[in-house]
């Protein structure tokens, strides 16, 4: 794979990169989704985390995906011109919806993003230093965490698959030998 | 999540991780090129475009392939299916990286290119066709998605033809009002599915639309987690494709 055949490219404002929801929303989705009757009770929380499955402006709902793998749940809240944070209601992105019952309905109070934490010692980059770190061929392994499927559809120079599953059954096998050698990993981002 | 693998790996004791959390999209919308693999490119449902001018696609061409000069993408652009995964190569990398941008441009959601152009691909070991094209017509057809009806059965349902059948239109009751609704349908709009579930029969299956499909969609998650056998269309209603006959406003 040859770095070098990225010639050109548009210069634009640095990206707002502050929400990593994507490989969460990629991988839950692999599973079947609706399960557990067991769950029915236990779900009446007022605050729903997750990534946003979609927003509606005309029957003015947001629907979110609540739980991990099988016990996923997808919810349905309104919201109403009091609602604050709308805007963090983005497909794809992950939310905290907090939500009052309002008779029949469920309605949101304040939406907010949620933001991806780090693990220690690791450090986010951003577009246009991966890109220049790819256009000097700064040795390092690039890893697309997402499904394997994704990766097939389009996925960045010099980067190999390796979905989140595979990491966590295989682990350093699938990794490079070096330990010491930049080590990247990326997903699905926000859409 | 990226953030979880850098964790584990962390943990394996790499000592120089790092998360490129806003991931592939912004890449993408960088106008930064992604490639597909060569697996997807041989079978994938995709449409396959050969940017390069004149014969060369006769003397040598990626298999499925359509051939459109790079000059004349713009004009052509209307033939391809906005929602179609695409994957352009050409003999040079600055057509192929032009085409890449405009056709993001111009909203196609999934673009790729094939690594290295169509030398790369030669390179690769990857098959080519050679001799007379005969047609150069875009023949995609889209794969129904999880919970999605065709068009074809879901029009029978509204024309009443399908027997056990409840057709929900999730719009408002002013869309509605406005633009009409299909014959045989009842009309429940999205925010109120979760406290009017008990108007919908759980002995039948339940297809539902709205304008574009999204509203569906959601309804559709709420009904699948309710133990429906449900389907949704996705599908613009205004779309010819549809064509189910509408009982008109007043």
């Amino acid at each position: 794979m040859k770095v070098k055949s990225i010639i050109k490219f548009i210069p634009v404002a640095v990206m707002l990169a502050f929400l990593a929801a994507g490989c969460a929303r990629d991988t839950d989705s692999s599973v079947q989704a609706p399960a557990a009757k067991t769950m029915e009770k236990k779900t009446e929380a007022d605050v729903y985390t997750g990534p946003i499955v979609g927003k509606s402006n005309k029957a003015k709902t947001i629907s979110i995906t609540v739980g991990k793998g099988a016990e996923a749940q997808t919810m349905m809240v309104k919201f109403d011109d009091q609602t604050e944070g709308v805007e963090f209601a983005k497909k794809g992105e992950a939310a905290i919806i907090n939500w009052e019952q309002r008779g029949d309905d469920k309605f949101a109070t304040v939406i907010k993003p949620k933001l991806a934490k780090l693990p220690e010692g690791v450090t986010e980059i951003k577009v246009d230093e991966l890109y220049q770190l790819l256009e000097d061929q700064v040795p390092m392994t690039l890893v697309d965490a997402r499904p394997a499927l994704r990766y097939n559809q389009g996925h960045l120079p010099t980067a190999i698959s390796i979905p989140v599953p595979l990491l966590k059954e295989k682990k350093a096998e699938v990794l490079p030998e070096d330990k010491d050698k930049l080590l990247i990993f990326y997903c699905g981002g926000y859409t | 999540m990226s953030t979880s693998n850098a964790g584990l790996a962390k943990k394996l004791g790499y000592t120089n991780v790092r998360v490129f959390l806003a991931g592939e999209p912004a890449w993408s919308e960088e106008g930064y090129p992604v490639y597909a693999s060569k697996g997807f490119v041989e079978k994938g449902n995709i449409v396959l475009i050969d940017l390069r001018k004149g014969d060369a696609p006769v003397k040598g061409r990626i298999p499925r392939s359509v051939q459109i000069h790079y000059e004349q993408l713009e004009e052509r652009m209307d033939d391809i299916p906005r929602n179609a995964p695409v994957v352009l190569y050409s003999d040079n990398m600055g057509e192929a990286q032009d085409a890449y941008e405009d056709m993001k441009e111009e909203g196609f959601k999934t673009v790729a290119l094939v690594k290295g152009n169509y030398q790369g691909w030669v390179e690769s070991g990857g098959a080519i066709e050679t001799g007379p094209i005969y047609s150069n017509e875009i023949k995609w057809v889209r794969k129904l998605g999880k919970g999605e009806v065709s068009v074809a059965e879901f029009k029978k349902a509204v024309m009443g033809d399908l027997p056990d059948t409840f057709v929900i239109d999730a719009r408002t009751p002013e869309e509605i009002k406005e633009l009409g609704i299909f014959t045989n349908t009842a009309n429940i709009p999205l925010d109120e599915i979760p406290k009017r579930m008990n108007e919908i029969p759980k002995d039948k299956r339940i297809f539902i639309h709205c304008s574009t499909g999204a509203r569906a969609d959601l309804a559709y998650r709420e009904l699948i987690k309710n133990d429906y056998d449900v389907k949704f269309l996705l599908l613009n209603i205004s779309d010819p494709e549809c064509d189910c006959p509408i009982i008109m406003p007043e």
